[in-house]
Order: C-alpha cells, then structure tokens, then sequence
C-alpha cells in the first residue's frame, strides 16, 4: 500500500512552517499567505470580505468551485477594505490551503487577516455564549 | 423553461428575496450564491459588525437528550455551521481501541477483521481526561492509555438434548462475543478517577463475534486517544448535519380533489386540510419545518404554476447532531466551539510572529 499515513493531515514535518507569507509582485497590496495543515474548515471562514471576490465569481462559475470552500475568508469578505479574498486547496492530498488577499492601499493585507481572524473569534465566543445559555434554558425547562 | 416566473413588485422585493431565500423551482435551485458582500447591493449595508451580529445571532434548542440534539442557529453565515459540522466529524478527540494484541484466535473471523470490528466500538470513556499517545509508544501509561482484555471460551452446554439440536442458546455456551465481555484492567491507580462503568462501551449489546464449541478468543486491547481525522472510528458523531429551514408559500386557494393532491406532495403534517364554509377541503400551510423539499409539487401542471412558492431561508440553519455516547450533544458543540476559536488565536498568533 502506497498510502501516506494518516497523521501528515495535521502533523507539521519537521523544518515546517504553519503560515508563509509572500508578497504578489503584480499587484499593489496583494499577497498570497499558504497555511499548512489546515483546511476548508478554517479557510473558508476566513474568506468573506470583499466586492471584487463577488464580481470575478459572477463571470467564470469554475472560480466559484475554486473559492468556495474557508472561514477566516468569510470575514475577509465582509471588510469594504478589502478588493479581492479567495481560496483553495492546490490538491486533496497536500494538506494546506492558500489565501490570497489584495486589500486598499489604507491597508495591508496582514492587518486585514488579523482582523478579520480578530473578529471572527469574538463571533465565535459570543455563539458559545448564546449557545450554553439555550442548552441551559432548555434543560432546565425539561426538569 | 427552468427560470422561475415569479413575479415581483418592485426590484427592492428581487433583491431581499435574492438575499434571504433560496427559491426552488422545477429545474433548479435560485439564489445558491451569497451576494450580501459591501458595496454589492446600493442601499444595503453588508460590512461586519459586532453589533448587527449580537442583534441577528439566535439559537434555539428544539430537542435535547444524551444521545441526540437538534437546535436552530439563526443569523450566521453558511461558513460557520459548516465548520462547526467539520469539526464535530474529524477533530474532537475520543477513545478508541487502537492497539489490538490477539494471542489466540481460533474463531472464524480473521484477526485482521476481528481487530477493525473491536476498533469502531464506541466507548464512554471522557477524552477531557487523558492525554494522546505518542506514535512509537507501545506500552502505554496510565495517563494515554485503557487496557482492556477479552478472554471467551465456546463449549458445549452438558444439559443439551438433540430434541433441541437446531437451537444454539440451548446448545453452546458463550457462543456469542459481546461488548460485555470486555474487562477493563487499570492501569497503575485508575481505578481512583475511573470506574469500568464510565470507560467501557457504550452498549453492552454489541455482537462482536460468534464462535462454537473450540474456539477461544484471547485478545488483550489498548484504548487511546485520537481523531476523526486519523481514523474514523474516532469520530464523536455518529453524524453530525444541518439543513436549511424549509418555507411553503401558497399563493392561491386550493380546494377539494387538487388540494389533497397538494397534500400528498410534501411530508406529512406540513399541508392541512381545512374544511370550508361551503363545505369544501381548502389546503393550508401548517409547518413546512420538516417538509424535505422534494418538489413533487411541480409534477402536476395544474399545481406548478402560480399555485406555490418553496423557498429556504438563507441563514437560518437546522443543526443535528448524533452522538455516539462518549460526550453528550451540547459538549460536543462546545467542545468544537473552543478547538475553532484555538485555531484562530493559533493562526493569529502565528500571524503576528511572522511580521
């Protein structure tokens, strides 16, 4: 059997790095950051922050397939700051995804990441909040 | 053909609509993308903000019980349920047996097969109290480990009589391998935090194999901890899902033959019948909550037209989850809230090293 084992999912190798950031030299203010060992479930939460995202998505539906699945990218979308956020995973089998975030010029694209991750983790200590509050409720309700 | 021809009374109603509900048709399914980004609609405000998120976010507990949960998580974008659903499945951690030490099988199942059929049984131990395992670890200690030791032996039962030869509860004994027969031994004193009640499988009930007279199993089993993402036997959930809240419009009366046609064509209790004052049946929406939006409507010409519009909410989200017995339900979400919120402040720590 030629299959890798199972553990390079979330396991770094040894030398490397969780994120790498690197500067897009053919736009201002661009830059492509790869995070490894993490997947759709943190990127596409990352992603929503931007109009630009939307239009190119509306001309090419393949994109669309490219972009959709990150959460931090969720957020990226939502910041009028930022032009472009999107995306993908190069191959099921590399266990990493890579993000690319062009942003205004007021702005880099690092301080839009930190943000957007900023934000999203007082929206997730707020669902928490809500969430015990309701289980709460709800048991008590049942006794 | 497939366009929906719905019709509208202004381009303020379009857009709402294209921002709250998907609209089934006949062919397909409208407004699947998200549009609702800043500077996309004139007149909306979509960036993000605590605020308008603290005033949209609601849950709401439908059913609870130690096994299953059901709640509405209303006012989030697709994106976090869904990692939510991701985590639940392949990253909170549980027990599992993972090392299986056989010195001697003589029933007819293969060591091989025998080994995979004890992993996938859940057990109830807490993974919140032990710790994982290094890889190259073979031993164990009390703080990674559960040993646990399955020893049965079939035989003949000496009072058999050959009137009753074709029943095998009257003829063997032990001639079935349940998850009762698993003995758990502690490890060093972990006897003083656990009892063989709160580390043992889940169902005492499992069938694990079925031997006869002569074959013997004894099998000395490592339980420890790991992830769904390792292997699947890991995995908290039996499933953990979500769904979008399904809407019935109708948008003319229907009365008599046609309406209980109407009726047949979605899942029972989410169309009644209302009898008239001319003392005819008139269809009624009751609860399209469990409809499962098989659009069975739009086989009938007389009803696809103008008769009824299916719609699902866009951000209100039917959250299931299945435990396997291990955690309870709301645990588990919580659990997966803080793995999700560790991985941001890893990310944003990474982040702010790396500048």
């Amino acid at each position: 059997m030629n299959a890798p084992p199972s553990f390079e999912s979330f396991l770094l190798f040894e030398g490397e790095k969780k994120i790498v950031v690197e500067q897009d030299t053919k736009v201002p203010n661009a830059a492509i950051f790869t995070v490894n060992k993490e997947d759709h479930t943190l990127g596409n939460m990352i992603r929503c922050f931007s109009n630009t995202f939307v239009k190119a998505v509306s001309i090419n539906h393949n994109d669309l397939r490219l972009f959709k699945p990150c959460i931090s990218l969720r957020l990226l979308l939502k910041d009028p700051n930022v032009l472009f956020a999107g995306y993908k995973q190069p191959h099921p089998l590399e266990h990493k995804f890579i993000l690319r975030i062009q942003s205004t010029p007021s702005y880099s694209p690092q301080d839009a990441l930190m943000n957007a991750i900023t934000d999203l983790i007082s929206e997730l200590s707020l669902l928490e909040e809500r969430f015990r509050d309701a289980v709460r409720e709800k048991r008590e309700g049942l006794e | 053909m497939s366009k929906s021809n719905i019709k509208y009374s202004s381009s303020k109603d379009f857009i709402d609509e294209s921002r709250n509900e998907l609209v089934l048709t006949e062919f397909e399914v409208l407004n699947a993308e998200a549009t609702d980004f800043p500077g996309n609609h004139h007149g909306y405000d979509d960036t993000w903000s605590f605020e308008k998120f603290k005033k949209k976010l609601k849950i709401k507990i439908v059913r609870i019980d130690n096994m299953e949960m059901e709640f509405d998580l209303i006012g989030v974008d697709p994106a976090i349920p869904n990692a939510f659903r991701r985590i639940l499945l392949s990253d909170i951690p549980t027990m599992a047996f993972d090392k299986v030490f056989m010195f001697n099988n003589t029933s007819i199942i293969q060591d091989e097969v025998l080994a995979h059929r004890l992993g996938l049984i859940p057990l109830k131990a807490d993974p919140r109290m032990f710790e994982f395992r290094a890889a190259d670890d073979d031993v164990g200690t009390k703080e990674d480990t559960l040993e646990f030791e399955l020893k049965v032996k079939c035989t003949w039962n000496p009072e058999r009589n050959l009137k009753e030869h074709i029943n095998p509860e009257h003829m063997y004994r032990d001639f079935r391998v349940l998850t009762s027969n698993l003995k758990w031994i502690p490890m060093g004193n972990q006897n003083s935090s656990h009892t063989s009640e709160s580390v043992g499988p889940v169902d005492d009930k499992i069938l694990i194999a079925k031997m006869r007279p002569g074959h013997e199993l004894d099998i000395k089993l490592h339980a420890v901890k790991g992830t769904g993402r390792d292997h699947a036997k890991f995995s908290p959930v039996a499933t953990a899902f979500y769904r979008l809240l399904p809407q019935v419009k109708l948008l003319k009366e229907v009365e008599g033959e046609a309406a209980q046609r109407l009726q047949q064509c979605f899942s029972p209790g989410v169309i009644d019948l209302i009898e008239s004052d001319h003392g005819k049946k008139v269809a009624k929406v009751n609860d399209a909550r469990y409809d499962i939006c098989s659009r069975n409507v739009f086989r009938h010409e007389d009803l696809k037209e103008d008769t009824v519009k299916l719609t699902r909410a866009r951000d209100h989200f039917i959250f299931y989850i299945e435990s396997t017995g291990a955690l309870t339900p709301e645990v588990l979400f919580t659990e997966a809230a803080k793995i999700l919120s560790q991985k941001c402040r890893l990310f944003l720590d990474e982040l702010k090293s790396g500048l």
